[in-house]
């Protein structure tokens, strides 16, 4: 007589091990990787121009008059903050960034560049905000690319050498132009 | 009259000279980053080719995954300009890509070159379906094949627990003794 075979499941342990060492694996490096980015700051973006030469422009203050060069901005740190009138937090920005540029006369240079705006519009923001410092157009977008703006507002600190020294994302408060231009100076 | 249209004509050809010979800001810039261009100038129906086949490769910064020759915003319209532009000086796609690079960092290619980590984005994938079949090939196989073989083995050492079962099959399935009926032959 043949031996009568049968095929049986053993009972499931409550606790695979091996799922458990293995989900683990998973899970625990995601899970440090988030506590990890809880800490940073998000106006802070690592801008692979930092510690490099900033790219230079040639550009039309808006209402006319000389194209501004970076070049000849040489020997003071320079504010350079991309903004537009379609931008809220700008708005925000315009006063602070005023009342440093008035603080600071004689210490830094400051400029607005205008990205995918028009000028009228511009103009007639100026005319009713006031503004401390020129702002210049970038009317084929080509300086926002060459500093790698996504969006704005963004700031670029650069030094008197013409180094990009640092990049803030969002709206400035006075405090942080305060560091950041002392920064920019090596101080 | 017919003086003053060509010497204003004349004009016009020497600015058209003038701005055409000087490089502009976009080309001095990639020219400091990515030095002389090492490709050939191009024009017409070829700059276009090139122009859309690096743009392809480039990923605008502000959409969701779109590539600067995709996306319809002016970003990347303007992305696409300057590509053309550099494009036409002579610059290749190596040059092109690393002059978007340097403001952009890596992010800006939409394919990660193979280098340093970045093995990782390409060689996971692989190694994870590898695993996975290996997983699912081991588990499929060795656990059942594993518990049925000691089954039966604990069955041949224990006649009382042989015939209950024999017993069972008999009741359960009306086989004779317990074996199943060997079929027909037709």
């Amino acid at each position: 007589m043949a031996s009568p075979r049968v095929e049986t499941d053993a009972r499931p342990a409550l606790v695979n091990k091996r799922v458990l060492l293995v989900g683990a694996a998973v899970t625990l490096p995601l899970i440090g990787l988030l506590l990890m980015s809880l800490g940073r700051d998000p106006h802070k973006v690592d801008s692979p121009l930092i510690g490099q030469k900033a790219p230079g422009f040639l550009l039309t203050p808006v209402g006319g008059g000389a194209p501004v060069s970076l070049e000849s901005l040489r020997g003071r740190p320079v504010v350079l903050n991309f903004w537009a009138t379609w931008c809220v937090p700008c708005y925000e920005e315009h006063p602070v960034l005023n009342q440093a540029a008035r603080a600071m006369a004689g210490e830094a240079h400051f400029f607005g560049v205008i990205y995918e705006d028009e000028e009228a519009k511009v103009q007639g923001f100026l005319k009713k905000q006031g503004s401390a410092y020129p702002s210049l157009l970038d009317d084929t977008g080509k300086t926002a690319i060459a500093y790698g703006v996504y969006g704005v507002p963004e700031t670029y600190f650069v030094s008197p050498e013409g180094v990009i020294v640092e990049k803030y994302v969002g709206p400035l408060t006075p405090n942080a132009i305060t560091a950041l231009v002392a920064k920019a100076k090596g101080r | 009259m017919n003086r003053g249209l060509a010497a204003l004509a004349l004009a016009l050809l020497l600015a058209a000279g003038v701005s055409a010979q000087a490089p502009s800001l976009g080309v001095a810039n990639a020219r400091q980053v990515v030095g002389a261009p090492k490709g050939a100038a191009l024009t017409g129906p070829a700059l276009e080719a090139e122009t859309k086949r690096v743009a392809l490769l480039l990923r605008c910064p502000v959409c969701q995954g779109l590539s600067v020759f995709e996306s319809p915003s002016s970003m990347a319209l303007n992305m696409r300009e300057q590509v053309r532009e550099l494009v036409a000086a002579g610059f290749d796609e190596d040059q092109v890509l690393r002059y978007f690079e340097r403001s952009y960092g890596e992010f800006v290619r939409l394919e990660p070159p193979l280098r340093g980590v970045n093995w990782l984005v390409w060689g996971a994938p692989v190694a994870g379906l590898l695993l996975g079949v290996l997983v699912v090939t081991w588990s499929l196989r060795r656990p059942r094949a594993g518990a049925a073989a000691e089954t039966n083995a604990a069955l041949e050492d224990d006649p009382a627990l042989q015939a209950q079962l024999l017993r069972v099959r008999e009741l359960a399935y009306g086989w004779p003794g317990g074996t199943k009926p060997e079929e027909p032959k037709p």
